[in-house]
């Protein structure tokens, strides 16, 4: 029930966005029945909420959706199956009693700090943007100055327009998407700049939300200083070299009153490292076992508190498997230890989960350093896959099943990507 | 006689985004190029006959939790209707509570089929 908490549950899911509602759905379906969600919002969803435009659930629903309508769906599927939601409401840690359960420390709007006792916990927090201080764009600290996605909540959510003349640093997707959507407001994007040689979002984006509005896009260049005392005037953008490195001699001025920056997201842990858990450093997120299973017993995570995705619908399953490993845990059903460590090896900028167990199929996430294309997934010697291309931007998701690894007698499998033609080729 | 005139596209079917080059003499297609499979040459087809393109924006509600209610179009829209249905969609408003599919606005821009509706419940909220 929506705004109900009580004292006990099976499992207690930090964060109501796409992975949290999946998570606490996931849990029901391992047969627990108490579940609760704490929510910081007032509502449920989370950022799907503010993300107006269609492209998710392609692969979870088999259709196109927008991030309002594939949220409103797990919202009515977690109040129908009586998930409690405690909206306006943090957790501020979480304690091991005697006997064995978890104790969460609640912050509520309307119960003020009262302690949740339950058996497993799924840290569903989500990301964070990456902010000014981040990249260090030296200049003045005037107004103006925002995040895509605080962009995109003030817009979509508050209807507020952020300025009347933007500029963008970053193609990700939530850049692009958001100079299609200041555009249709009015307001005019003076162009989107990127660092990298390559634009970082879907193609898709790059055509519909730029070429289509004539958005110029300039590659391999970056904004290098800020000017401005009480409201942004102006940038100075430049283009790089191959190191990233700025050349001023080429650099420009373009007048502006608003910076939107879209230069990645990083995995909200800061309850994970109050609680000590073992970090990724690659990833930014905890490291987990092939339950999704932290370095902390009964303490699960999923979602982008774990890696970034780049699509809802891998959330949303991940977070469906973590529920589940949770909700088994919470009715105190053990599985075989894991026995494997998954490496990354050539071209794998990170692989998930951490560990492999020999007794099930298992879901693996990756992502590659560099665009090949095509390219071959070879995980040990156990197994090939030829692939038509890998971007860093687009996560790989690979499914192994327990025949695979039956005979498998080693403590370490390690994950490579390698051209076709190139070196160390099959 | 016209001449034959040359169209360069970027593939949107999937993320390799191949290159395309599609030559046409007036309405006539003569020669796609470019794409590495046949989603390509209906994507340049597609494109160069009648280009059509769906977008989200919102309305103002009032009574609900937030100011803003999500709509998006229920049917892609030929491409140059779009800043017609922006302004008509601009003159639109709702009150809570709507609810999700909604429809707000019917045959947006004149184009039959093609709804404003809206994205999502909104509860009335009392403060």
């Amino acid at each position: 029930m929506f705004g109900r908490m009580n004292r006990r549950y099976d499992v207690v899911v930090v964060g109501g966005g796409p992975a949290g509602l999946a998570a606490a759905l996931g849990a029901l379906d391992s047969g627990v029945s108490r579940v609760l969600v704490v929510e910081r919002e007032p509502e449920a969803g989370g950022i799907l909420r503010q993300c107006i435009h269609a492209g998710f659930g392609l692969h979870h629903f088999r259709e196109e959706l927008t991030g309002p309508e594939y949220a409103e769906r797990f919202v009515l599927q977690a109040m129908d199956r009586d998930v409690d939601v405690v909206p306006h409401a943090y957790v501020t840690g979480l304690a091991v009693d005697s006997s064995g359960h978890r104790l969460v420390r609640v912050l509520s709007e309307r119960g003020g700090l009262s302690t949740v006792e339950c058996r497993a916990v799924v840290l569903a927090m989500g990301c964070r943007e990456r902010t000014r201080g981040a990249v260090r764009i030296p200049g003045t600290r005037p107004a103006g100055i925002f995040t895509a996605g605080l962009a995109q909540k003030l817009v979509n959510l508050d209807g507020y327009l952020p300025g009347r003349r933007a500029v963008i640093l970053g193609s990700g997707d939530i850049g692009l998407i958001m100079a299609r959507r200041l555009m249709l407001e009015g307001v005019s994007v003076a162009g989107v700049y990127e660092l990298m040689p390559y634009s970082n979002g879907l193609t898709r984006n790059v055509v519909q939300c730029l070429d289509d509005f004539g958005i110029p896009l300039h590659l391999s260049t970056t904004v290098t200083r800020i000017h401005g005392r009480d409201r942004v005037e102006a940038v100075t953008v430049a283009p790089v070299d191959e190191t990233g490195r700025p050349d001023p001699e080429k650099s420009w001025d373009v007048p502006c009153d608003t910076l939107l920056l879209s230069i990645g997201l990083i995995p909200e842990n800061e309850l994970s490292e109050s609680l000590g858990l073992a970090l990724d450093v690659v990833t930014g997120g905890p490291k987990v076992d092939s339950t999704l299973a932290t370095s902390l017993p009964g303490v699960f995570a999923c979602g982008n508190v774990l890696h970034v995705h780049d699509l809802v619908d891998f959330v949303t399953e991940e977070a469906l498997r973590a529920g589940r490993f949770a909700g088994e845990h919470a009715r105190q059903l053990r599985r075989p230890r894991d026995t494997i460590q998954l490496v990354p090896g050539a071209n794998v900028r990170y692989c998930l989960p951490h560990t492999l167990s020999t007794d099930r199929s298992h879901t693996i996430y990756m992502r590659a350093k560099t665009r090949l294309a095509p390219c071959v997934l070879r995980v040990g010697n156990l197994l090939e896959k030829r692939l038509r291309f890998v971007v860093p931007a687009e996560m790989i998701h690979l499914t192994i099943q327990p025949e695979l690894l039956e005979r498998f007698y080693e403590d370490r499998l390690q994950i490579d990507l390698v051209p076709v033609d190139g070196k160390g080729a099959p | 006689m016209t001449e034959t005139t040359v169209q360069h596209y970027v593939c949107i079917s999937c993320p390799i985004g191949c290159p395309l080059r599609l030559v046409h003499e007036g309405d006539q297609i003569l020669e796609i190029e470019g794409q590495e499979c046949n989603r390509g040459a209906k994507y340049a087809r597609q494109e160069f006959t009648d280009p059509r393109r769906t977008f989200s924006t919102t309305v103002p509600i009032t009574g609900a939790l937030y100011g803003r209610l999500p709509v998006k179009l229920s049917a892609p829209l030929p491409r140059p209707a779009i800043p017609a249905a922006m302004e008509a969609i601009r003159q639109l408003s709702a009150e809570a509570p709507v609810r999700l599919g909604q429809v707000l606005l019917r045959d947006v821009a004149g184009v039959a089929g093609v709804d404003v509706v809206s994205c999502r419940t909104m509860d009335r909220v009392t403060m």
